[in-house]
């Protein structure tokens, strides 16, 4: 097994102009419009860019199988107009890796939130990383079980209120991205949902990747998390997501996303951009199995 | 000036090396014996703002000062900054300047062409009061030295004719206060300048392209949640929120067609048309029935 190391960060020169761009909207299952999300929920702000993202690389509607689980983020699978398959909580890649194996063709993408990929289906996860399964895990970070009432989840910080720590958690959260690393994921991104553009850069080039890539979005919840922490709701939410993105490199300067909307703690600061790539084998098991070895 | 001392004016724009090239230049002066006063102006600096050195040398130098009509030279780092400073050249002075553009943002007259007012090139601009202008293109030959933060040591090689002492100071003066480990090639781009030949005047910039008009802001009421992150987020305030939770458009004449509101509207009710694509309205959105 080679290991070829590469790092770049992917290019975020290139402008597209607005001739070029299509209405996303087209992508959408009209029918189901509007969504279920919270208002100012920065879920739909990444759906947008994933559509983006979809657009740019003109990938066929009918070639995406998009896998989700159970959860706010896993919602998303519900109105987008490709294949979508929404399975059972946190069994999002354990199901997309089936349809991998049986379906090659397909561009599987697995949408999952913070519980259900990190606590109820880590397990899977982690294991889809380390067979380096052709596939794109958008891993939608809110730190905070949305759907079920704000209970703390594994990536809530260290401090921060939730309806099941009423004075604080007491856990440290989960980085997300370290543990993708350990587990062998060829590709491991962050990006935070206040840079949309960014977004898109990663995981159009996620998407481009041969083998497991994981982006970890940076997203919020301002319905319990913003409420709970008195943060705000979700200009304010994004602009405490904002403060948190480090780049690669470490804090450039105290950049607020929106000047006048004062920032609150507690906002740790994460890395993003593109932490790991790597190509190495995929996992072809339809064709292991007929004795084709590539 | 009474005490027969010289001045000389560095002009340029924050981190471009003004300030550290007016110290090279006042050391190599205090090699050569003479007395020598600087001062410098660098407030907005690190915003890309204006940086003038003034530097005046003689037997006895009683202020840092410059008086305006009396520099012997101005060594500007840009051409902009060399006619904002001219006024301090003497008549029959020279005025050395590196041929890059940097465009202030006080230039930008157009927020919706980005039309940008920076003056062309020109040698005779200050023939009327007959001073020489000289084109130094210290950026492309400190590029060509490996590291285009030399091109101060360029511009240096440049005036030193002007400031008439022996090249040992320079040397000297350049070895001791530049970053350790790039001596050597602040010297050879010391050297570049002495011998850099006029440089080739850029070309104009292309005429900007004609306005259009604002962008047209689509919104889809039906889809709009009232979240503020819209409003909040518009560099030109052209949405507002209304007290019933409607999503306004306060100031459609002001839209830039930046996009932020299209791309962080969690809700995609909002689609930013440009100008030219605005005139035809296109048809809704055509999505596929289930």
């Amino acid at each position: 097994m080679t290991d070829v190391k590469i790092d770049i960060q992917p290019d975020m020169t290139t402008e597209v102009t607005a001739t070029e761009r299509a209405d996303v909207r087209s992508y959408l299952r009209q029918w189901a419009m509007p969504h279920v999300l919270c208002p100012g929920c920065a879920h739909g702000i990444v759906l947008r860019s994933f559509l983006e993202a979809v657009d740019q690389l003109q990938l066929d509607q009918d070639k995406i199988a998009m896998v989700a689980g159970i959860g706010c983020s896993s919602r998303l699978a519900g109105y987008v107009d490709f294949c979508t398959l929404h399975g059972t909580h946190g069994r999002a890649p354990a199901f997309a890796t089936g349809l991998k194996l049986a379906r090659p063709d397909l561009n599987v993408v697995v949408v999952t939130g913070d519980g259900d990929g990190l606590a109820i289906g880590g397990n899977h996860l982690i294991h889809a990383a380390r067979r380096n399964i052709d596939m794109t895990v958008l891993l939608l970070n809110n730190s905070i079980y949305g759907m079920t009432g704000g209970q703390a989840a594994p990536t809530t910080p260290e401090g921060a209120i939730a309806s099941t720590a009423p004075q604080g958690h007491i856990e440290p959260g989960f980085d997300a991205c370290k543990l993708l690393m350990g587990a062998g994921a060829s590709y491991v991104a962050r990006v935070f949902a206040a840079n949309p553009i960014e977004m898109t850069k990663v995981m159009m080039d996620g998407l481009s990747h041969p083998g497991f890539a994981f982006i970890e979005l940076v997203s919020d919840c301002p319905e319990y998390f913003g409420r709970y922490n008195k943060i705000g709701g979700g200009p304010e939410m994004l602009n405490w997501i904002a403060v948190r993105d480090e780049g690669i490199a470490g804090p450039l300067s105290e950049k607020r996303f929106v000047e006048h909307i004062p920032v609150k703690p507690p906002a740790i600061g994460v890395k993003s951009g593109v932490l790991q790539r790597e190509i190495r084998p995929v996992y072809a098991g339809v064709r292991a199995a007929e004795g084709q070895h590539t | 000036m009474s005490d027969n001392s010289k001045g000389l004016l560095l002009a340029g724009v924050g981190g471009q090396g003004v300030i550290l090239a007016s110290m090279i230049i006042a050391d190599a002066l205090m090699r050569a014996g003479f007395d020598v006063k600087q001062s410098e102006v660098h407030g907005m600096a690190q915003r890309g703002g204006s940086v003038v050195s003034h530097i005046r040398w003689g037997k006895e130098v009683a202020s840092p000062l410059v008086e305006k009509g009396s520099a012997e030279v101005l060594a500007a780092f840009e051409w902009a900054e060399a006619i904002r400073w001219v006024d301090y050249v003497r008549n029959e002075g020279a005025v050395v300047t590196d041929i890059k553009t940097i465009v202030p943002p006080g230039a930008c007259n157009d927020t919706h062409a980005w039309s940008t007012a920076y003056p062309r090139f020109e040698i005779d601009l200050f023939r009327s009061r007959l001073i020489e202008t000289r084109f130094v293109d210290a950026t492309a030959n400190a590029v060509q030295l490996g590291n285009v933060r030399a091109a101060n040591s360029v511009i240096l090689g440049s005036v030193a004719a002007f400031v008439g002492i022996d090249l040992i100071h320079w040397e000297e003066a350049i070895a001791s206060l530049v970053p350790k480990g790039t001596e050597e090639i602040n010297l050879a781009a010391f050297h570049a300048g002495m011998n850099a030949p006029m440089a080739q005047i850029p070309a104009p910039p292309a005429e900007p392209a004609e306005y259009l008009g604002p962008h047209l802001i689509d919104i889809q009421q039906d889809w709009c949640k009232s979240c503020d992150i819209c409003p909040r987020v518009c560099p030109e305030h052209c949405l507002k929120l209304d007290t019933d939770g409607t999503l306004l458009v306060i100031n459609a004449d002001a839209c830039t067609g930046c996009r932020l509101c299209e791309m962080l509207c969690p809700d995609f009710a909002i689609t930013i048309r440009p100008p030219a694509a605005a005139e035809h309205h296109e048809p809704a959105i055509s999505g596929r029935k289930m």
